[in-house]
């Protein structure tokens, strides 16, 4: 008998780690797990040569679910190496080419004087005016004038500008002049990238639909042709399944859908990561989880409470930390709802420097997986974070991934004594220490600001540590904040792409009506719910559900008119064949309006603003798989080896025992200091945490506090 | 002595006050009706302990917040004995702890148990509270009764249950009623926000630790503040500076600080200062106080936790009935928003002669309130409010900032797709303003200029300064370009205003404001060559 194992693939791809699994979809179970170092100049290249060695031609016909998570918008945007953002430009309405500088007037810190705004995206130079004017209705008040275009047209060629933003005044209202521009352009230049705002974010709020709309032309020539580069690669490895990207909001879209709308995958990667914790929750059933998650080039930070991830809609790209505020302006306002996390650019190939005033700095700098660390020997003479671990012992010396990767401590001690040790008149280890401390003090501020700067107790909360360098730090950053748990996930350094499987396909649908509800007829409204719904189930069907594993989810979006600010109504179970179906909908509304504001003003009329609706495919989770149960005393094999690694609190290098994650059984248990490798990770023990191995593999570190 | 309680504690108490106060702001804007606190987030939310002390605020409008302790006390004592469980109270009287008429604030007590553990205060910038113009900020009233309904420290809510009667009179008192209605209810859900988000930490944390904690993070913030005045010199200073007239007289109008630091403490001494004034730029004291705590922080550190333990070190006097301290009956809407600004102008201009290198030259100094009032085409009365921003002063490291808020405001604009759809105004146009920066080695920040044409007839308010006398520069640096308001006829004439004032308009004519530019810093002979080359691809300076 020939079984045809059904596959879903998942790639996460970060500044430094491109890690790849390969999943049964009928049994749910992970069968390939791998971790490769990524190709930055060719960010696709790492994953398909993978794909080409490991599958043959025959499995590979087999794939049906491909899905990718990316950190290539936001480290295109970020600055980071190699990346140089296109040239672009932006067309607005004539006498308003400063709204995008202006912003909305406000500085985001108050009191300081020397408060700086963001740079502008884009600058005055290249902001260009057309003459033409829509009112607020859709009508026109001034044409298009074609002359202006022509002028702007050829500023754009002699600037050799790459990619264009359109954002005229109440677009959203009327695309006419968008549209004609739009056209104009692609017929005079089709080489030019366009991202024109009705198309983008069809939103009213001129500023923040120009900066999502400008962003996403930013983005775009770099997005697009990643993207479809890699969908062209992947159809000629035989492969006939679409590619779905993970978005920043948690759901996977199309990657043809999302070429031509890259903002919405900026927070792709660290987004993968928190889904992944929000499922590990579940099957836990934890009610407070704290996410960790640090790969080579950033560190991010989420909190799950009670299962739920919390999205955000006034999200900034860039923004700075601003001890967590809600107040922003810091950044680039993105209008696309966001997984709420906080970050920062510091991960194991972050690089040590020292500033102009002799004080030593970590990041935001990395040096990615090209050149990556001194200790990688390809040619980085600048130390990291990773080189700084290795010099304490806290790596293995002879080599990363289950020693597959080969290593080298010496050009690690070399370059640190050169650049740090040697300015600083300090030893290696004081000089390695001290980077490390650094680093923990920048990134226990990004666990503060999703807990603390909340009101939330991190003391209430159980860390979730994962990405390859996580679990390097998590003892100390836990016992920074006096957190009594941490879990190391099994695969921590292929936990993010765990997330990617642990997703449903997703497409969502919103339609205006902006009517009193005592104006809305209920047919209607059903016939327009029917609609979004049918375009989703069409968009399901293509991707291979089946009617019984599709469902959608109906949503109302209502306000007392007058109000600037929608509430979010779930109906989805409620028949609009009811004749009280309004009323009721009423109701929910104002019990929703009471519980948030605390009244409810019994004659205002409610507004439905709009409707929305996700069709949702269910796809079959792998489950939490259970390892074989040992005794409180790890086996011998486990235990690799000992060696000198540096603790502060045994008040220098001690003989350490190291074991090997995958031969730890259920049950074991150990006290710090220890080291336990694994192919994708390294977990550090410190002096005074337990572990305890438990029934599905994951490490449970507790420890005491007064 | 009882133990310490520990840091993390501590500072989680902090940064849950902190965040009430922010979440608080958000709820507000987001029940709110006006597009002046939906879309501008004219409005600012603290709290404060059971003993009036201020606790926590969130990062909204200093001018806001710096006079909300005053009002606190005043509602405190007014009603002290009568303050219960479910109680809110009202007040906008500017001479008993409020701001201007149209700045209403809202008071709820927060009981835990029996016990009185703090309040929950919100204020908001109301676009009618009536008066002789639509918009209650008449640039030419002269008294305060000219100005609308003055709301002294009433119970509002009581035990739950919200007085209708009140809310009819301030109904009725406005041209915009329903409008009021919503932004007062707006306020109320943030304060219960509040009250219900101060319950739930005391409740986790327990009453005893909650006011340990309290005192602990006043003084944290206190010891912070002699840590950042450590250093300073101990030295006296003075300046003067003017404000371009009352509206009524066209004098120029001075205002004098000196000021000295000894022993670690702050004294602002503003005697010489004019007499109050006929027009409406007169100081209510708490707004005088606001601009001095402002000041205090910015040279300081201003990432001290802003409460009641961080102006522990600073004493104001303004003499009774100056321009500073004004009397009822004067009027008073300007000093709010002009008046102030020009206060921390002259203060910043006497510490640039102790600190220079923690000064900028001037910014725009004021916040060019513009007020469009009248009927719909569909005979429906309206009215607009808003502030616009303008040039930030050059600083001893670098350039201002172009086109933004500073100081004592920090309102957003409102998105001219909104305006357009709420409002029969068009707007023509909204962009830097060209060559406006106070020339320099590190420039002035530009102005904004922003056009409206209006679709009907209406009255239209400005109050606005630095017309007559400049923002100027620092250490060589070239005062920035003054304002500039001015309508523009049918026929297209442009006809100059005068920065305090009320007009009207035919429908088709519009009204330009073209605001200060920031004053530069230092010797332009000094400027890099790529500022200068980058100035001029922009087009921002020739």
């Amino acid at each position: 008998m020939i079984t045809v194992n059904r596959l879903a693939v998942a790639i996460d791809i970060g500044g430094t780690f491109t890690d790849i699994l390969i999943q049964d979809i009928s049994t749910g179970e992970i069968i390939n797990i791998s971790k490769v170092a990524t190709t930055t100049r060719a960010p696709e290249k790492a994953f398909l040569q993978y794909l080409e060695r490991e599958l043959p031609a025959s499995r590979r016909k087999t794939i049906e679910r491909l899905y990718h998570a990316t950190t290539i918008a936001t480290n295109a945007f970020l600055g980071q190496m190699h990346l140089t953002l296109p040239k672009t430009a932006l067309i607005t309405t004539k006498g308003f080419r400063d709204v995008l500088e202006i912003g909305r007037q406000r500085r985001s810190e108050l009191y300081n004087l020397f408060f700086d705004r963001p740079k502008p995206i884009i600058p005055r130079r290249y902001r260009f005016e057309v003459s033409e004017r829509l009112a607020s209705t859709g009508e026109i008040l001034t044409p298009l004038k074609l002359s202006d275009l022509h002028v702007i047209e050829k500023k754009i060629r002699d600037e050799k500008i790459e990619s264009v933003a359109i954002t005229l005044l109440h677009s959203y209202k009327s695309n006419v002049h968008e549209k004609k521009i739009k056209e104009f352009l692609e017929e005079q230049n089709p080489q030019l990238f366009i991202s024109a705002s009705f198309e983008v974010s069809p939103e009213h709020r001129e500023f923040e639909r120009t900066s999502t709309t400008v962003i996403n032309a930013l983005l775009m020539p770099f997005v697009s042709k990643y993207l479809r580069i890699l969908s062209e690669a992947i159809a000629q490895l035989g492969i006939q399944v679409p590619l779905y990207i993970m978005q920043s909001n948690g759901g996977v879209g199309r990657s043809d859908v999302v070429q031509r709308i890259p903002v919405s995958i900026i927070e792709s990667g660290p987004s993968a990561g928190v889904v992944a914790a929000s499922y590990f929750a579940k099957s836990l059933d934890l009610d407070a989880v704290l996410s960790f998650d640090m790969g080579g080039t950033t560190a991010k930070a989420g909190t799950i409470v009670n299962k739920i991830i919390s999205l955000t809609s006034e999200y900034e790209v860039g923004g700075e930390v601003h001890a967590g505020r809600i107040t922003k302006g810091s950044g680039y306002p993105v209008r696309f709802p966001f997984i709420d996390l906080a970050e920062i650019s510091s991960g194991g190939g972050s690089i040590a420097w020292i500033d102009a005033g002799g004080a030593l700095q970590v990041g935001p700098i990395s040096a990615g997986s090209e050149p990556g660390p001194v200790c990688y020997g390809q040619g980085g003479e600048e130390p990291t974070i990773t080189d700084a671990n290795l010099l304490l012992g806290r790596l293995n010396p002879k080599g990363l991934l289950n020693q597959t990767f080969k290593i080298y401590p010496g050009l690690a001690e070399k370059s640190l004594v050169e650049k740090i040790c040697k300015p600083l008149g300090l030893g290696v280890t004081e000089s390695a220490f001290g980077i490390i401390k650094i680093a923990n003090n920048n990134m226990s501020k990004i666990l503060r600001i999703v807990t603390v700067e909340r009101g939330l107790d991190p003391r209430d909360f159980s860390l979730l540590a994962f990405g390859g360098a996580g679990p390097l730090h998590a003892c100390a950053l836990a016992s920074a904040l006096q957190i009594k748990t941490i879990f190391i996930p099994s695969t921590p350094g292929l936990f993010s792409a765990m997330g990617l499987l642990y997703t449903d396909a997703k497409h969502s649908f919103v339609k205006s009506i902006r009517l009193k509800n005592t104006d809305v007829d209920r047919a209607l409204l059903e016939e327009a719910f029917l609609s979004l719904e049918e375009k989703g189930a069409a968009l399901l069907k293509a991707e291979g559900f089946t009617e019984e594993t599709i469902i959608h989810q109906r949503f109302i979006e209502a306000r007392y008119q007058g109000q600037g600010f929608e509430l979010q109504i779930p109906i989805t179970s409620l028949s609009l064949a009811d004749p009280k179906a309004i009323e009721r909908i009423t109701a929910l509304f104002n019990t929703k309006h009471k519980s948030l504001y605390h009244y409810i003003l019994e004659n205002e009329p409610v507004e439905i603003v709009n409707i929305r609706s996700n069709s949702l495919g269910i796809i079959q989770k792998p489950t939490l798989k259970k390892i074989a149960v040992g005794t409180k005393t790890p086996p011998s094999e486990a235990l690799l080896e000992t060696r000198r690694v540096y603790f502060e609190a045994d008040g220098g290098f001690v003989e350490t025992p190291v074991y090997l994650r995958t031969k730890l059984l259920a049950g074991n248990r150990f006290t710090g200091p220890a080291v336990i490798e694994q192919y994708d990770s390294t977990t550090i023990i410190e002096p005074s945490w337990h572990v305890e191995v438990e029934k599905q593999g994951i490490l449970k570190l507790t420890r005491e506090w007064k | 002595m009882v133990a310490k309680i520990d840091l993390i504690t501590r500072e989680v108490i902090r940064g849950g006050l902190e965040y009430i106060a922010e979440e608080m702001g958000i709820i507000l804007r987001n029940a709110a009706y006006s597009a002046n606190i939906k879309e501008r987030m004219d409005h600012s939310c603290s709290l404060f302990d059971g003993t009036g002390r201020m606790i926590a605020q969130a990062e909204h409008i200093p001018v806001h917040l710096g006079a909300m302790p005053l009002v606190v006390k005043r509602v405190m004592e007014h009603f002290e004995g009568e303050i219960f469980a479910g109680d809110s109270f009202i007040v906008n009287d500017p001479y008993l702890g409020g701001t201007h008429l149209p700045d209403i604030t809202i008071i709820t007590p927060v009981f835990y148990q029996e016990t009185l553990v703090g309040f929950s205060v919100s204020r908001a910038h109301h676009n009618d509270i009536g008066g002789i113009a639509p918009g209650s900020m008449a640039g030419n009233a002269t008294d305060i009764f000219q100005e609308g309904l003055r709301i002294p420290p009433i119970k509002f809510v009581s035990k739950g249950v919200i007085n209708k009667d009140i809310m009819a009179l301030i109904m009725t008192n406005s041209r915009t009623p329903q409008i009021r209605k919503g932004d007062l209810l707006a306020q109320l859900s943030a304060n219960w926000t509040g009250e219900k988000r101060l319950v739930e930490i005391v409740k986790n944390k327990g009453v005893k630790t909650f006011f340990q904690a309290i005192d602990e993070i006043l003084d944290y913030s206190e010891r912070r503040f002699l840590s950042a005045i450590k250093n300073f010199p101990q030295k006296n200073s003075s300046a003067i500076d003017y404000l371009d007239g009352d509206g009524i007289r066209s004098k120029k109008i001075p205002l004098k600080i000196k000021l000295s630091l000894r022993k670690n403490h702050f004294h602002f001494d503003f005697t010489g200062t004019a007499a109050q004034v006929a027009g409406a730029v007169n100081c209510p004291f708490a707004v005088t106080l606001s601009a001095a705590y402002f000041v205090v922080r910015a040279i300081t550190d201003p990432t001290i936790p802003a409460n009641d333990g961080l102006y522990r070190h600073l004493t104001v006097t303004a003499p009774e009935g100056s321009l500073l301290n004004a009397c009822p009956p004067a009027a008073v809407v300007g000093g709010n928003v002009e008046t102030s600004q020009r206060i921390v102008d002259v203060l910043l201009r006497a510490f640039a002669k102790i600190v220079p290198e923690r000064i900028p030259a001037a910014s725009q100094g004021t916040m060019n309130n513009l007020i469009i009032g009248g009927l719909t085409s569909t005979n429906s009365p309206f009215t607009f409010y808003e502030t616009i921003g303008g040039g930030s002063g050059g600083r001893p490291i670098k350039d201002g900032v172009d086109g933004i808020h500073t100081h004592m405001t920090n309102t957003m604009n409102t998105p001219i797709e909104e305006i357009e759809v709420r409002y029969p105004l068009i707007v023509e146009e909204y962009s830097l303003r060209e060559n406006s920066g106070g020339k320099g080695q590190f420039r002035g920040g530009l102005g904004i200029v922003r056009k409206f044409k209006a679709k009907v007839p209406v009255i239209v308010s400005v109050l606005g300064e630095r017309q007559k006398t400049a923002p100027w520069g620092l250490e060589g640096g070239l005062p920035g370009l003054k304002g500039r308001y001015y309508k523009v006829t049918l026929a297209g004439k442009e006809v100059t205003i005068d920065g305090k004032t009320t007009i009207t308009l035919a429908a088709g004519e519009s009204i330009v404001i073209e605001t200060p530019g920031g004053g530069g810093w230092g010797n332009l002979a000094k400027r890099g060559q790529a500022l200068i080359d980058s100035d001029h691809l922009d087009e921002k300076m020739a």
